[in-house]
Parts: C-alpha cells; sequence; structure tokens
C-alpha cells in the first residue's frame, strides 16, 4: 500500500481539507445564525440540516473530486504511476489505492455530517427520534455509494485527458444527477419524447441519494425495500463506473 | 536463504521504438548483478529501452527476458511539490531501513524537511535515488533501471551512491543511463546504441573514452 500512504500523506500535507473540515463542522450553526430561523426557532434545526448536507455535498463535490483528479493527473504525469508500475502495481491497484487515499477523507466528512444531524438536530418527538437514526445512516450510506466511483472516475479520467477534464466531466455529471434529471422529468411530463425519455432512463439519478428533504420535513426513513432498491441501483452504476474508470486509467502519459 | 540473482536477457533480433525500431540488438546480451552503463546521444532510444526491460513499453520485434525484483526511476521522476523528502521515506520506504536512508540524506546534504518543491534538481535526484536504493528487496535479486541518475547530482552524492553499488553488486543488478562527464571513467560493462544500432562491450579497462571514439 505504499501508493496509498504517498497520496493520503500528500493530500493531508496540502492542507486544504483543514477548511472542509472547518466548513463541515462549522457551518451547519453558523449559517441557520444568519438565516431566517433566527426569528423562527422553530427553523433552526431544518436550517441546520439543510446547511450541513449541503456543505457535505458542496465539499464533496469541489474538493473532492477536485482533489480526486489532481492526484490522477499527478500519478500519471510525474513518473510515480510508472515507477509504481515497474514494481509490480498494476494500473488496477493504483487506482484503488489513489482512491482509497481520497475516500478516506471524503468518508470522515460524511461521518462527522450525519453526527451534526444526529446529534444537534435530532426532532424531540421521541416517534420521530427513532427513525432519526435510521435516515442518517441511510443517507450516509447513499451518499458515500454516490461519491465513492465519482471519485474513481475523476482519478481515471484525470490521467488520461487531464485533472481539468477529470474534474469537469465529474462535476457536471454530478450536478446533471442531483438537479438536471429532475428538470427533465419535468419537461417529459409536459410533452412526451421518446429520445428524452431514453435519455431520462439512462441518467444517473442521483437526486434519489439525496435524502435533505426528507430529513428536513422528516418525513421518516426510507422503507427498506426502497433502501435495498436504491443501494442496488447505485451498485449498479458504482459496477458501471468502476469498469469505465479502470478503462480510462493510465499510470503515465502515452508516449 | 536462497537468494535468486538478478539478470537481463536481449536476445539478438531484439528492436525496440515505438511504431518503428529505434536500435536492433545485432547479438545476444547476458546481464548480471552489478553496474552496467547505457550510452546514447540524446533521442536515441536508452529512455525506450529501460522502459521496455521495465514493461512500460512493448518492443517493436524480439525477445528479452529480466530476471528479478525490478524498479524503473524515470528522469523526470518528482513527487508533490507540498512534501518532504522525509514524508517521502516514510511513507515509500520499509521501516527497517528508514534511518539508513535518513543517514544517507545527511551525509549527502539532503534536507530531508525542506518541500520538494524548494529542493535543487540534484536534491530532488537524490530523493528518487534514495527510494530505489532503499527499496531493494534484500532477499532476492533486484533490478534497478535508472535513467540519468546523475543528472544535477555533486560529485559527493555521486560517489555515496557508486559505494552503495559497489557493497550490493551481488544482488543488485543495475542498468544505468547516462552521459559521462570526464573520458577516465570507467565502464567495464556497457550498452551502446549507436545509429540503430544496439552493442554490447565489455572490459575490465573499458573507460568512457575508448567507448566515445567507438560511438563516436
Amino acid at each position: 500500500m505504499r501508493l496509498f500512504r504517498l497520496t493520503f500523506a500528500t493530500i493531508l500535507q496540502r492542507k486544504a481539507w483543514v477548511i472542509c473540515v472547518f466548513a463541515v463542522l462549522v457551518l451547519p450553526f453558523a449559517l441557520p445564525m444568519i438565516s431566517s430561523a433566527t426569528e423562527k426557532p422553530i427553523l433552526i434545526q431544518p436550517a441546520r440540516i439543510l446547511a450541513a448536507w449541503s456543505t457535505l455535498w458542496v465539499c464533496a463535490l469541489f474538493w473532492g473530486l477536485f482533489t480526486a483528479a489532481r492526484e490522477g493527473e499527478t500519478n500519471a504525469k510525474t513518473g510515480v504511476g510508472e515507477y509504481f508500475q515497474t514494481t509490480g502495481i498494476s494500473p488496477t491497484r493504483q487506482l484503488f489505492e489513489i482512491w482509497l487515499a481520497i475516500f478516506c477523507f471524503i468518508a470522515p466528512l460524511a461521518v462527522i455530517t450525519a453526527g451534526i444531524c444526529q446529534f444537534a438536530a435530532t426532532p424531540a418527538d421521541p416517534v420521530e427520534q427513532v427513525m432519526w437514526w435510521t435516515l442518517n445512516l441511510q443517507y450516509t450510506a447513499l451518499f458515500l455509494l454516490v461519491m465513492a466511483p465519482l471519485l474513481a472516475l475523476a482519478t481515471a479520467l484525470a490521467s488520461r485527458f487531464g485533472g481539468i477534464t477529470g474534474f469537469t466531466v465529474t462535476l457536471l455529471i454530478t450536478v446533471y444527477g442531483l438537479y438536471g434529471v429532475g428538470y427533465l422529468e419535468s419537461m417529459l411530463k409536459v410533452e412526451a419524447n421518446p429520445i428524452l425519455h431514453g435519455i431520462w432512463t439512462l441518467s444517473p439519478h442521483y437526486s434519489f441519494a439525496d435524502l435533505t428533504q426528507r430529513l428536513v420535513f422528516k418525513t421518516g426513513a426510507l422503507p427498506v425495500s426502497a433502501f435495498i432498491n436504491m443501494t442496488l441501483y447505485f451498485v449498479g452504476i458504482l459496477a458501471f463506473y468502476v469498469g469505465l474508470s479502470r478503462l480510462c486509467f493510465r499510470t503515465k502519459l502515452s508516449a | 536463504m536462497t537468494q535468486q540473482a538478478p539478470s537481463i536477457r536481449l536476445d539478438s533480433g531484439l528492436e525496440i521504438g515505438y511504431s518503428t525500431p529505434l536500435a536492433r540488438f545485432g547479438q545476444e546480451v547476458d546481464l548480471a548483478g552489478g553496474t552496467h552503463f547505457l550510452l546514447a546521444r540524446n533521442g536515441r532510444g536508452k529512455t525506450t529501452l529501460l522502459r521496455t526491460l521495465a514493461g512500460t513499453q512493448k518492443a517493436v520485434s524480439g525477445n528479452f527476458r529480466v530476471n528479478g525484483y525490478v524498479q524503473y526511476l524515470p528522469e523526470d521522476l518528482r513527487f508533490d511539490s507540498e512534501i518532504t523528502p522525509s514524508i517521502v521515506f516514510r511513507t515509500l520506504l520499509p521501516k527497517a531501513r528508514r534511518q539508513e536512508a535518513l543517514d544517507l540524506a545527511s551525509n549527502i546534504e539532503l534536507d530531508v524537511r525542506k518541500p520538494y518543491g524548494r529542493l535543487s534538481t540534484g536534491n530532488r535526484r537524490k530523493t528518487s535515488l534514495i527510494v530505489a536504493e532503499f527499496s531493494v528487496k534484500p532477499d532476492r535479486g533486484n533490478i534497478l533501471l535508472l535513467d540519468e541518475p546523475f543528472s544535477g547530482l555533486d560529485a559527493f552524492a555521486r560517489q555515496a551512491f557508486e559505494e552503495i553499488w559497489k557493497n550490493s553488486a551481488s544482488n543488485v543488478l543495475r542498468l544505468v543511463s547516462c552521459h559521462p562527464d570526464y573520458d577516465s571513467m570507467a565502464m567495464p560493462s556497457a550498452l551502446m546504441i549507436d545509429g540503430d544500432r544496439a552493442r554490447y562491450f565489455k572490459g575490465a579497462d573499458q573507460t568512457w573514452s575508448g567507448l566515445k571514439a567507438l560511438m563516436n
């Protein structure tokens, strides 16, 4: 795991992760203070939930994908990937080790966010409290299932096409999956179109993994069957992206 | 403990290059443990040969065999500008050899606490050479393919590495591409790419001076 240790130490040394940790820890408490929640105390908890998960998504999408792309590009451009390959570390193993190093920073951010929601935004109603644990765990699991393959894809695309491409493409895919798919669905409701319907069907429906509204409006945990279906859906996307990432990943620039 | 001796065999007819051959071996070459130099003018295929032997590039045609734990150190290998050599050693070297590596770094005046991005070319080279030398597996044959390891290196550091090379010649085969800077440099074993031919020269008294005459 030498490449994992090197990548992890490199990210740690750059210290940009400190900003993310600070944002994830502080913004859920600071942002509600400058919102209308100050006038209506009942809104503080929903505002905190919204701030917590929005901050996590922003950190993961911008810092996480950027870091993944940078590491993928650096590995291919600096000769480090080629060096490791000659020592017997296969490209698949290299992609895994780089991915794991980045994921080790993203996963704790998700855990911190879930922790803030769990302990600093718990509903007062005992019935709602029971589902709170489950919903937080479901959200954390789905968030990590969405982010994990995107980090691998950003790394792989950047190793082949450069850091800007790796970052931009994965960022656009995620934003489209979170918001664009919803707009597409609205358009299809107004006017049916088989081509757009086909695109909609094949699109990554990341909005399924965004359970912020369920937390804000306390609509309860996902039913087990729905959660399993969503998990399987995102595992399918993960498998596809992993395959695509491996195909794209390069340990050195083409001659 | 038995350890397998490192070796490289290049068959006659081996052609290296990209889509078209850069050089062809007209004779079979067997290399064993010790230091072997790889000589050629710029752009004639030194790096291509090292990459081919390292397995990151395909030979145009022909066969070769590499026996041992391979490390190819590209000439332009570099680490992140914000990490220090000390972090590089801590993450890449086996724990048992870390202190030895730090001692050598101190001996050759490499500041291991300075960010990599602020090191001179020579000190960057020292960092990657230390990584390669101290990643050698003691229980098996090793092959180090070093692409111009001396570029930017001061004479004192170079001497320190040559000392290590001398002491580990039995289980480490080093193929070192370089542009020698003094005529009397001893080169008892040398692969030379001259035009589109690759040849092998061996002789206890062989120096760069004699080989240079052959190359030109």
